[in-house]
């Protein structure tokens, strides 16, 4: 059965790319436009991992990733931080990895399949 | 780059900067304003990753009181500030901004670096946007301070038009 990869950015053209990609390679993928979107869609479907924009409108990140319980997440981030503000996030026990924006779609591909399975 | 170099078309300049070279530029040049006293917004780098980036730019930290509008959006902060950042809720909280500008501004900074336009464009419209510009250009004219406005070189070629500000350069 196809891994189930939630992607959520409020910029269409990263999604269609990202989502294309996935699908391509076998995933099922959902979307939301930002985090309150991925809130509302998360308790509708098994998720095996969110792939979580960091720098988007509504409810900022720190707060969504709060509610979100039992599923990976990714960060994908346009925001610089230092490396041990980087690991600190990853010591939060859904955080699985950080990913800098702009990131190469294979490596990003490589990433999914090492958290989430093929 | 000196700062007369920047501002020799006025003390108010956006400076558009390409996606390819800005995360170096945006500190090389605020970097070289160290030398003397900058207020450096930033809303797209937290204020840790800040320290580190200014200081391979051998940049003067003594000299640099920064507003983070980021750090909070994404983990907890036990204070509002630490010894050289103010801490803002996030890049859509443009009051609070602005009242953190203030503050700083009326310690006689020289310059005030805005990092980015481009980042506030995420969270609020362009009208609103210019307001905050208008008020900071304001404040840094009525405050004797120079003031430098980054944005982002948009990947569709549209213009970003704020008629507060003179466009100074790109790169």
């Amino acid at each position: 059965m196809a891994k189930t990869i939630m992607v959520v950015d409020d910029e269409p053209d990263n999604v269609t790319t990202v989502k294309t990609v996935l699908e391509k390679n076998g995933y099922k993928v959902v979307t939301a436009v930002n985090g309150d979107d991925c809130l509302k869609k998360l308790p509708k479907q098994k998720v095996d991992l969110i792939l979580l924009d960091i720098m988007m409108p509504g409810t900022p990140v720190r707060d969504v990733v709060q509610k979100i319980k039992g599923t990976k997440i990714a960060y994908l981030s346009v925001v610089r931080v230092s490396e041990a503000e980087k690991e600190d996030m990853l010591k939060s026990k859904n955080i699985v990895d950080f990913i800098q924006k702009p990131f190469d779609i294979d490596d990003l591909l490589a990433r999914v399949r090492k958290i989430a399975g093929k | 780059m000196d700062g007369d170099k920047i501002f020799e078309g006025g003390d108010i300049v956006l400076m558009v900067l390409g996606s390819e070279s800005y995360g170096e530029k945006s500190v090389e040049i605020a970097a070289g304003l160290s030398q003397k006293s900058v207020c450096y917004v930033t809303l797209n780098k937290t204020y840790e990753s800040m320290k580190d980036a200014f200081g391979k730019h051998k940049a003067k930290m003594e000299n640099v009181v920064f507003i983070d509008g980021i750090t909070k959006t994404i983990r907890s902060l036990p204070n509002n500030e630490t010894d050289g950042c103010y801490y803002a809720t996030s890049p859509a909280a443009l009051t609070e901004i602005s009242i953190l500008v203030s503050k700083c501004l009326h310690h006689k900074f020289e310059y005030l670096v805005f990092d980015s336009l481009s980042n506030i464009l995420i969270y609020q419209d362009k009208a609103p946007l210019a307001r905050f510009v208008s008020n900071l250009a304001n404040q840094a004219r009525a405050n004797k301070a120079r003031a430098i406005f980054y944005v982002l070189e948009s990947e569709r070629g549209e213009e970003v038009k704020l008629p507060a500000l003179k466009c100074g350069a790109s790169f």
